[in-house]
C-alpha cells in the first residue's frame, strides 16, 4: 500500500520533527526497556555486583527447576480464565438484555461502569473486608442469611479459594467497560435484518447466534484480546490482598517476577520471567486471532 | 416507540426459546426476566460501593460488632477526621494530579504529533511505526520494572515525578496515537491542499487545522487515560520511596498499620476521599467518557 499523504509539499524534516519526540518517549519508556529484558535475563546480577553472563541458564532454571515458576503460571491461567469468564460472558449477557430495556440504559450504563474508575488499592481493601470472617464480612453474611452458612470461610487464607477471590475483583471491576463496548457494538446491527430474522419465525436464541453475533465479531475479537491482554497483566489485586500467598496458592507470574526482582533482587532471573509473560502475551493474542479468525471463515 | 406487538429493539436471547405455544406471552416474560437480572447484577456492581461509603460513616464499634448489612445506628464524621490526621491525603491527591496532568499532557501533544507524521504528512515506514506501536498495547507494563528501575537509578531519576510520568505515558501513548491517526482519517484532503496553496507549511497546518479540529479526540483522550493513570499502582510503588512524593494509591496503603492492625472505617473514609475527584469528573462527564472508552475499543 501506498503511504497516505495528504500534504503535496512536506519535508524530510517536518516529517522528523514530528515523529521524533513520541518514538523517542515510546522507545524510552516501552521498546527499550523491552529489549534490555531480553539482554538481562541472560545474565545473573543482583544489582550491587558485576553482571555474569550465564547463557540459558536462567531459562533452564525456569523450564526445569523452579517449581513456583510453574504454580504461578498455571495459576495466572486460572485467573485469567476466570477474569474473561466474569467479564466477557458477563459483558454479553448484560449488554444483550439492555439492547431490550426501553429506558434507564444511561443511568445504568453509568452504575456499571463506576466499578472501573476507583483505585486497585481501594478495591483490595473493600474486598478484604467483604471476604473477612472475623468480623463477619458480606459475603460470609450473605451465605449465612440464605442458609449457606456451612459455607463460610476466611475466604483468602483458605488455599482453595484464595485464587477464585482474587481474580473475582478484577472480574468484577472491568466487566461494565467490556460491556459497554459490546453493547454498542450490538446497537449497531442494523435493524432491517434483525426484523427480517424475527419474520422468519426466529428464535431469540438463532436471533443471537445467527445474526446478532456474527455482526459483533470483530467488536468481539477487540474485546478478548483488549480482556485477555488485560488478564495476563493483572498483578494489583493478588499483590496487594495476599501477595502470592498463603504459600504461592495465588501466586501469579507478574506477582511472582516482581518479588524475583525487588525482594529478591535477582534482576537477571525476574528478567527471564518478564521476556517469558512477553512472550505469553503474544502467543495469547496470535493464538486468539487464529482462532476466532478461522472460525468466522468456516 | 411504545408499542407493545411490535417493540423496536428484539431482546437478544440469553434465555432459550420457549414453545410456540407461549410465543404471545413471550415479549412480556422476557422483559421481566432480564430486568430482574439486570438490577441483580446492578446490586452486585453498584452495593459493594455504597456499603464502603456508608461503612466510612459507622462507629468503629458499630462496624465491629454488627451485621454489616446492617445501616449504621449513628452516622459520624469522625473516621474522615481521623483519616486526615493518618495520612497526608491532600498531598496524596495533588501528587496523583501532578502525574495525571504531566503523563496527559505528553500523551496528547505526543499523540497528535505522531499522528500527524503517520496519516497527515506521511512516510515510507509509516506502516512498521504503527506496527510498533501495537506492541505497547500488547505487552504487559510489568515487563519495564526492572530495566526502568535499573535504568533511572543510572540517571538519578528514581524517586521523582518524571519517573512514573515516562512509563505511564510511553505504555499509552500507542492508544492515544490511534485514536488521533483514525480521526485525521475523516479531515478531508481538500483542507489541507487549499491551506497549502495559501503557502502554510507543514508546522502552521499543524498549528491552525489540524490541532484545533482535534479538541474532541483531546477530550476522550484524557479521559480515557486519566482513569488508568490516576489510578496507578504498580510504577508509582516501584519507582517512588519518599512520602512528599506519593500517589494516592500509596498513600492509601498507610493506612495499614504495623502488625496489620488497620482503623478499617477511618481507612474507608480515607478511601472515600480519594476516589472521589474522579468519581465527580467521572458522574459530570460520564457521557464523553462512555463514549471514549467505546471508540478506544472499536478504532483501536
Amino acid at each position: 500500500m501506498l503511504p497516505t499523504r495528504m500534504l503535496p509539499n512536506r519535508s524530510r524534516t517536518s516529517v522528523l520533527v514530528f515523529l521524533l519526540p513520541p518514538l523517542l518517549l515510546y522507545c524510552a519508556a516501552v521498546l527499550f526497556p523491552i529489549l534490555q529484558s531480553l539482554f538481562l535475563s541472560f545474565f545473573s546480577w543482583n544489582g550491587i555486583s558485576d553482571m555474569e553472563f550465564v547463557g540459558l541458564a536462567n531459562y533452564a532454571r525456569m523450564f526445569t527447576k523452579d517449581d513456583v515458576f510453574w504454580r504461578a503460571f498455571l495459576n495466572a491461567l486460572l485467573y485469567l480464565a476466570i477474569c474473561l469468564v466474569l467479564q466477557l460472558g458477563g459483558a454479553l449477557v448484560v449488554a444483550s438484555l439492555l439492547t431490550s430495556l426501553r429506558r434507564g440504559r444511561e443511568l445504568i450504563k453509568t452504575l456499571y461502569l463506576l466499578p472501573a474508575v476507583i483505585s486497585t488499592v481501594a478495591i483490595a481493601f473493600l474486598f478484604v473486608r467483604i471476604y473477612s470472617l472475623e468480623p463477619v464480612g458480606l459475603l460470609n453474611q450473605l451465605l449465612q442469611s440464605i442458609g449457606l452458612g456451612s459455607l463460610e470461610r476466611p475466604w483468602l487464607s483458605d488455599v482453595n479459594t484464595v485464587l477464585a477471590a482474587v481474580s473475582a475483583p478484577e472480574g468484577w471491576r472491568f466487566t461494565g467497560l467490556y460491556m459497554l463496548i459490546i453493547y454498542a457494538a450490538l446497537l449497531a446491527v442494523p435493524k432491517e435484518l434483525e426484523e427480517a430474522a424475527v419474520l422468519d419465525g426466529a428464535s431469540r436464541w438463532t436471533l443471537f447466534t445467527k445474526i446478532r453475533f456474527p455482526y459483533i465479531r470483530p467488536v468481539w475479537i477487540t474485546t478478548t484480546i483488549m480482556a485477555t491482554t488485560y488478564g495476563l497483566r493483572g498483578f494489583d489485586i493478588p499483590y496487594l490482598m495476599t501477595n502470592g500467598g498463603p504459600g504461592q496458592s495465588s501466586e501469579l507470574l507478574t506477582t511472582y517476577m516482581y518479588k524475583t526482582a525487588f525482594t529478591s533482587t535477582d534482576f537477571g532471573y525476574a528478567s527471564t520471567i518478564s521476556v517469558f509473560i512477553v512472550v505469553e502475551c503474544l502467543v495469547a493474542v496470535g493464538l486468539i486471532l487464529f482462532l476466532l479468525k478461522r472460525k468466522s471463515d468456516a | 416507540m411504545i408499542t407493545q406487538t411490535a417493540p423496536p429493539t428484539p431482546p437478544a436471547a440469553a434465555v432459550p426459546p420457549k414453545p410456540p405455544a407461549k410465543r404471545r406471552r413471550r415479549p412480556d416474560l422476557f422483559r421481566t426476566l432480564s430486568r430482574v437480572l439486570i438490577m441483580l447484577i446492578m446490586i452486585v456492581q453498584v452495593y459493594p460501593l455504597a456499603w464502603l461509603f456508608l461503612t466510612s460513616l459507622r462507629t468503629e464499634h458499630d462496624f465491629a460488632t454488627g451485621d454489616p448489612f446492617a445501616l449504621p445506628g449513628a452516622l459520624t464524621w469522625e473516621n474522615y477526621a481521623r483519616a486526615f490526621e493518618t495520612g497526608d491525603l491532600g498531598r496524596n491527591i495533588l501528587n496523583s494530579f501532578v502525574v495525571t496532568m504531566g503523563a496527559n499532557i505528553l500523551i496528547v501533544l505526543l499523540g497528535m504529533m505522531a499522528a500527524y507524521a503517520i496519516q497527515v504528512l506521511g512516510f515510507r515506514l509509516s506502516k512498521l511505526v504503527r506496527g510498533l506501536f501495537l506492541v505497547g498495547i500488547i505487552v504487559p507494563v510489568q515487563i519495564a520494572l526492572v530495566p526502568l528501575f535499573i535504568d533511572y537509578a543510572a540517571v538519578n531519576l528514581l524517586d521523582t515525578y518524571q519517573s512514573m510520568i515516562i512509563p505511564l505515558a510511553g505504555f499509552s501513548l500507542p492508544m492515544s496515537v490511534y485514536l488521533f491517526c483514525s480521526f485525521y482519517e475523516y479531515i478531508p484532503k481538500e483542507t489541507y491542499e487549499a491551506a497549502s496553496l495559501d503557502g502554510a507549511g507543514p508546522y502552521r497546518i499543524f498549528g491552525l487545522i489540524t490541532l484545533p479540529l482535534s479538541l474532541n479526540t483531546v477530550v476522550t483522550v484524557v479521559l480515557v487515560n486519566s482513569i488508568f493513570i490516576w489510578n496507578d499502582f504498580i510504577f508509582a510503588n516501584t519507582f517512588v520511596l519518599s512520602e512528599e512524593l506519593k500517589t494516592i494509591p500509596l498513600g492509601l496503603q498507610n493506612y495499614i498499620g504495623a502488625m496489620g492492625k488497620v482503623d478499617w472505617t477511618a481507612t474507608f473514609a480515607a478511601v472515600c476521599v480519594t476516589i472521589t475527584p474522579l468519581l465527580l469528573v467521572f458522574l459530570v462527564l460520564n457521557k464523553a467518557m462512555i463514549q471514549g472508552l467505546e471508540s478506544g475499543a472499536t478504532k483501536g
